[in-house]
């Protein structure tokens, strides 16, 4: 499903080459969730917005969904990601002027479905994470974990192949950040999506399949998450 | 696919003020395009509109209007039996010798104008067709009595109908008002052209003549004939053609006011580009989610664009409903607006804010919209996603 390559990705920063990942190679089957872990600067949000589509390699090969990711330009790779990644944020980044179904809704926009459809699919999508009773709410007036809920549904509606979660649990208390781990484990379960999160919390290790392990651009180890999903 | 509309139209409800500051610049642009603009298009309006195609103005050669020319009684006598002038049913000529003098008038507020007024025969209604006696009856010949057109009566001491006008050596009673759609004649006061003579003590009765072309007549030819006349150095214009040569006079101030509207535009301009830079500044996070979902960079142009028009939109309609409610307000006020045309005498123009003016204003405010929107839209469409995902 994600097979990334000896993939390097270089920054010049000014006269300066930043090395964000150098060699890395990884291999992710569908319907796993895997965490991507490491101290700030180990490289795991570069490698996501790569799996994600939203960066493109110095170096390597990074294949998503069957799709060389170098190899396509600006608008293409949009369209990639429309039909084939969800996304959820660790400041949920719902659209305020839109209510959460106007939020849900929007990556629908993209699709050829009709209005009738797309309102319908929104709602399932709603009812997945549990807040079919606040489509109408405007994101001021849903909690931090209800957002992140509505951000959920939003990557999910499309019925994507994968969905890229970066630091999903960042922005909420405990109890908040438990229910949205376990989610994210029931898309992999229940739905066969593959999950990839980035996350410095702890409380991640215990819902994932697998977790890579990442320090200053290169992939240290790969073990075994507590869903006892069996990594390399 | 393009975002939603509700996208672009619950950004500006979200931020109101700026919203409405912005629309306000703009509307106060299009009040001022639309006031002056319609206040010299009617001036022209006004000038242009006064000649008939199928009439000759007779003039003597080199003069430049009706006031500094003078016209011999056999000149008049010999040109309007020429080929080719129209005749009315008893077979008379359509040709209307007239003398004007331009004399002051009092106005209301105890200032002096210098007005026209026309010396007539009864011809002249039949020559200058639009003009229509709307209240009273036309004057008699040789009884003391004038006529006065719609803008003279609104504005002089002692021009209302029933009143008794002081000009010249005589006292002249006003019997009558008359419109002429709203051309130059309805700035001037006609009276008998013997009568009028008489009071100037002019021993040559006329300033010119007019003279309608019989229909298919050759117009051309008959004002070379009358160009070519070697007894008397006159000249034939059309009507038009001279009006719109006395009109010049308001081109100089249609290049001023289309240099200051274009000045207000661009102010107007700077404003709507910063509200849309501080937009797209604030939105960096959201423009980079919807650049994540696989909107493309030509939605986002398209969605800040849409923003910048609507603001321009919203700026002309307020900036319309104002420019017409002061225009009336204005024409209210003042009766009409006095101009001091070429000619020394004063044209008084009803200020009107034509459809012509409110689409020049229209298309400034779009033009504003799109030239205020463009760099600020491009800016967002050019944000790479991770870029804009990074929290600052």
């Amino acid at each position: 499903m994600i097979d990334v390559r000896d993939v390097s990705r270089v920054y010049h920063r000014g006269a300066d080459e930043v090395h964000a990942l150098e060699h890395v190679s990884l291999f992710i089957e569908r319907g796993r969730f895997v965490a991507l872990m490491g101290p700030s600067g180990s490289g795991k949000s570069t490698l996501l917005n790569l799996i994600a589509g939203l960066d493109r390699p110095s170096g390597g090969v990074v294949e998503v969904a069957g799709q060389r990711l170098g190899d396509l330009g600006e608008d293409e790779l949009a369209r990639f990601r429309a039909r084939h990644v969800g996304f959820v944020f660790q400041f949920f980044n719902l659209i305020p002027v839109l209510d959460a179904r106007g939020n849900v809704e929007l990556p629908l926009l993209l699709t050829k479905l009709g209005r009738a459809e797309r309102r319908a699919r929104a709602d399932t999508a709603l009812r997945v994470v549990g807040l079919a009773e606040r489509a109408d709410h405007k994101p001021s007036e849903l909690s931090g974990g209800e957002q992140q809920r509505v951000a959920i549904a939003r990557a999910i509606v499309t019925d994507p192949e994968i969905v890229v979660a970066d630091e999903p649990t960042g922005d909420l208390d405990a109890k908040n950040a438990v229910e949205i781990l376990a989610l994210l484990r029931d898309l992999a379960r229940e739905f066969g999506k593959t999950v990839v999160m980035v996350t410095h919390d702890p409380r991640g290790e215990a819902f994932v399949d697998e977790i890579h392990h990442l320090d200053k651009g290169v992939l240290r180890d790969t073990v075994a998450g507590g869903a006892g999903g069996g990594g390399a | 696919m393009a975002l939603p509309l509700r996208y672009p139209l619950g950004n500006l409800l979200a931020r109101r003020l700026r919203t409405a500051l912005t629309i306000a610049v703009i509307a106060l642009v299009v009040v001022a395009t639309t006031l002056f603009g319609s206040l010299v298009s009617s001036l022209k309006r006004t000038l242009v509109s006064t000649g008939d195609e199928r009439n000759l103005i007779v003039l003597r050669k080199g003069a430049t209007n009706d006031g500094s020319s003078v016209l011999p009684l056999e000149a008049y006598q010999t040109v309007r039996f020429f080929d080719g002038i129209a005749r009315d049913e008893n077979g008379d000529p359509l040709a209307s010798p007239e003398l004007v003098v331009q004399p002051f008038f009092r106005t209301a507020d105890g200032g002096r104008e210098n007005v026209l007024v026309r010396g007539v025969e009864a011809a002249a209604f039949r020559v200058h067709r639009e003009v229509r006696i709307v209240e009273g009856r036309a004057f008699r010949p040789s009884s003391g009595e004038a006529i006065v057109g719609r803008g003279v009566a609104g504005r002089y001491i002692g021009a209302r109908v029933g009143d008794v006008l002081d000009f010249g050596r005589g006292h002249w009673k006003v019997v009558g008002m008359f419109e002429s759609e709203g051309s130059s004649f309805e700035s001037e006061v006609w009276v008998d052209v013997r009568e009028l003579a008489a009071d100037a003590k002019r021993s040559i009765p006329y300033s010119g003549l007019r003279v309608r072309a019989a229909d298919g007549a050759d117009m051309d030819a008959l004002a070379r004939r009358i160009d070519a006349d070697p007894r008397w150095s006159l000249e034939a214009t059309p009507e038009p053609e001279y009006y719109a040569k006395q009109a010049e006079s308001a081109n100089a101030l249609y290049f001023i006011v289309v240099g200051l509207a274009l000045l207000a535009g661009v102010g107007a301009t700077f404003g709507a580009t910063n509200t849309l830079y501080a937009a797209v500044q604030s939105r960096r996070a959201e423009i980079g989610t919807l650049r994540a979902l696989g909107f493309s960079r030509g939605a986002i142009l398209l969605s800040f664009l849409v923003e910048s028009l609507v603001i321009a939109l919203g700026g002309f309609a307020v900036g319309a409903v104002a420019a017409a409610a002061l225009g009336r307000f204005v024409s209210w006020l003042l009766g009409g607006i006095a101009f001091g045309a070429a000619t020394f005498t004063t044209s008084v123009i009803q200020l009107r804010v034509a459809p012509g003016d409110l689409l020049a204003a229209l298309a400034m405010a779009l033009v504003i919209g799109l030239a205020g929107g463009l760099a600020p839209a491009a800016r967002a469409a050019k944000l790479r996603p991770i870029e804009a995902l990074r929290r600052a």
